[in-house]
């Protein structure tokens, strides 16, 4: 079956482009712009993967992050921050992400980060 | 006198090369300074001095092969002998003259110059020769004995003025300061207060004049810590430097002052005064804060469209067919450079700070450097229809350095040209070897720099304020721009004259 990846940023252009690539790589991209529908969304899609910028307005990337994390079944589940900011990587990694990504990044390190997210997960 | 030379004795003939190193070597051990300016280049860039010549000015050559002389006259432009050298310089003749000049320090010096062309068989003048000598001492002996006479009698009748001058001078400095003055007594009582502090606080002379400072206003300044500096000065005369204070003030509401506080004494007048200097920075603090504000933002918002752009550049990479026409590879290919140096705008633009601190790495690979410059001069001539940009000269050189970085100052330095002169139609770009550098030059004929900004247009932020009424935009360029040249051990400086447009020249050196 197909892995679900959610993405969660503000930009429209980024989300389009990012399913663009994730879909060509077999991946059943579901995006959303707005952080306050990302926990209606969760509970919808159940994604086994969540991809997430960090400035958005009202729920950032990693009080997103965080909020996830306190819910038992979540524990686990692969958490990817992009971010242009300059403390992305600190921030990310405190609110508990599995990885972070600076913007602009290569899509062929996006697609080695989101693959090897998958593969440990799925071990 | 006049040195002339057969085309088969050039010094750079290679079997003439022992007693090249024998000429050089003798010229390095004149006492004289020794110059050689090439004619047949813009401007008559130095293409060699000898080692007196950089002991008696304190600079290295790597400073100043490919510049004029002038630069030794630095802003002491207005000197009757600097138009006598011009002129024999014009005509190909001898000059001789006593000019002051200024050391790499800023010190003064008198500069016993000879200059005399010399001439190729057939008659041009190809080169010019420069002799210096620093005459300071002499001068200095004449002049002490002219002035010692007069300044004598200048003293005795100062003395007796001074005291009565320095009273009024005080008042008047306190009074005209665009900054608010107290003086108070040693029990922290004011004495007077200036205008401008009057003006500040929305406060009268009557509440102020007679009070103890810890009682003004709403008590704003009965601070413990201020308390205990302002009560050491006399003691001890340690200023009160820069402490602030941050209060919700009457009448003018919460405002960020900054506090200097000096002892001050006037003979036989008085002794144990403090003066103390309130200076509101609200605004200016707001204002660095929304620097910092707009440099994070910048980068946010920036990055985000970058990051889609260049996906989708690579997905356009992966998804072309292989049988695609070059063209389209080409431009994709183009595109994705483009994208790519965007992003390193972008990236310097937030480094800013950190390249203040010598941190930028440059990635040196050999290229064309006459291919680079042409291909900045035709791109921003495309960007420009209202500008001819004329480039002359070659170097005939594969440059070893960071192509990306220099290419942008190249660019920095010709867009500047376009967007500083926008009455006038021409920029001149000339690239020569000049000694074992290249120099390139960027020459408009727009509004030029005055003397004051071209020592500011360097620094970080700085526009200067004519200017900046005219093309707002960032000014952190040619700090950049100096910074990259500065990394490639070369050197990046102005000559302008105000009103009649600037040359903007870099050198590189070759090794
Ligand atoms: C070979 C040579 C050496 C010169 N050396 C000096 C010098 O040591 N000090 C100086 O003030 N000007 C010197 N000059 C003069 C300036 O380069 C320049 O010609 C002069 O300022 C007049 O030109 P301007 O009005 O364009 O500045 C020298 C000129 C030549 C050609």
């Amino acid at each position: 079956m197909k892995r679900k990846i959610l993405i969660c940023d503000d930009d429209e252009g980024i989300l389009e482009m990012l399913e663009m690539v994730l879909d060509a790589e077999d991946y059943d991209v579901t995006t959303e712009q707005n952080s306050l529908k990302m926990f209606d969304r969760m509970a919808q899609v159940q994604p086994d993967m969540l991809i997430l910028d960090l400035w958005m307005p009202v729920l950032s990337g990693d009080q997103i992050t965080a909020k996830v994390r306190s819910t038992p079944a979540y524990q686990h589940l692969p958490i990817l921050i992009i971010s242009a900011s300059r403390d992305g990587a600190e921030i990310a990694k405190n609110a508990g992400a599995s990885a972070y990504l600076a913007k602009p990044f290569d899509i062929g390190d996006f697609m080695d980060a989101v693959e090897k997210l998958d593969t440990q997960s799925a071990a | 006198m006049e040195n002339t030379f057969k085309a088969d004795q050039l010094p750079r003939d290679s079997d003439n090369s022992i007693s090249l190193t024998l000429i050089k070597a003798a010229l390095d051990s004149s006492v004289s300074g020794i110059i050689i300016t090439d004619n047949q280049l813009p401007d008559n860039p130095i293409i060699y001095c000898n080692s007196s010549f950089e002991k008696m000015t304190g600079y290295k050559r790597n400073d100043i092969i490919g510049h004029n002389c002038r630069f030794l006259q630095a802003d002491d432009r207005q000197q009757p002998e600097r138009d006598k050298i011009r002129e024999a310089v014009k005509k190909g003749q001898n000059i001789s003259v006593e000019i002051r000049n200024y050391r790499k320090d800023g010190e003064l010096f008198w500069n016993e110059l000879y200059v005399s062309p010399i001439k190729s068989p057939d008659g041009n003048i190809t080169h010019f020769v420069g002799v210096q000598h620093d005459v300071t001492r002499r001068k200095k002996a004449e002049e002490d004995l002219k002035h010692e006479k007069q300044l004598r009698e200048q003293k005795i009748t100062e003395r007796t003025n001074e005291l009565n001058a320095s009273r009024e001078y005080l008042e008047s400095i306190v009074q005209t300061v665009r900054e608010s003055l107290l003086v108070l007594d040693p029990g922290l009582k004011v004495i007077s207060a200036n205008q401008h502090f009057l003006n500040t606080f929305k406060v009268s002379l009557s509440e102020t004049e007679d009070k103890s400072l810890y009682d003004l206003g709403n008590g704003q300044w009965n601070i413990p810590k201020l308390k205990e500096l302002l009560e050491k000065i006399l003691p001890t005369n340690n200023p009160v430097l820069d402490f602030e204070v941050e209060h919700n003030f009457p009448h003018i509401g919460r405002k960020l002052m900054l506090l200097n506080a000096h002892r001050i004494e006037l003979e036989g007048e008085y002794k144990d005064r403090i003066l103390l200097a309130i200076e509101d920075i609200t605004e200016r603090r707001a204002i660095e804060q929304r620097k910092d504000d707009f440099l994070s933002v910048a980068s946010h918002e920036l990055k985000t469209p970058l990051t889609t752009i260049k996906g989708y550049i690579q997905i356009m990479e992966r998804l072309l067919p292989p049988e695609s026409s070059e063209k389209l590879k080409d431009i994709i290919k183009k595109t994705a450079r483009h994208a790519d140096k965007l992003n390193n705008l972008i990236q310097e633009l937030l480094e800013v700070s950190r390249i203040q601190t010598g941190n930028i790495t440059l990635v040196k690979e050999q290229f064309d450097l006459d291919e680079m410059v042409t291909e900045m001069v035709d791109s921003l001539q495309a960007a420009s229809s209202n500008h001819r940009i004329h480039l002359s000269g070659r170097t005939g050189i594969k440059y070893r350095g960071d192509e990306s970085q220099l290419s942008q100052v190249v660019s920095n330095l010709l867009s500047n040209a376009i967007k500083y002169s926008p009455d006038s139609t021409d920029i001149d770009v000339h690239l020569a070897v000049v000694g074992d550098y290249v120099k390139l030059s960027v020459k408009d004929y727009g509004l030029g720099i005055s003397p004051a900004d071209q020592k500011k247009i360097f620094e970080r932020f700085y526009r200067s304020s004519e200017t900046q009424k005219h093309f707002p935009g960032m000014g952190i360029g040619l700090y950049i721009c100096e910074q990259i040249i500065k990394n490639h051990g070369g050197s990046l400086w102005v000559d302008s004259e105000y009103g009649k447009g600037s040359t903007f020249n870099f050198t590189l050196p070759l090794n």
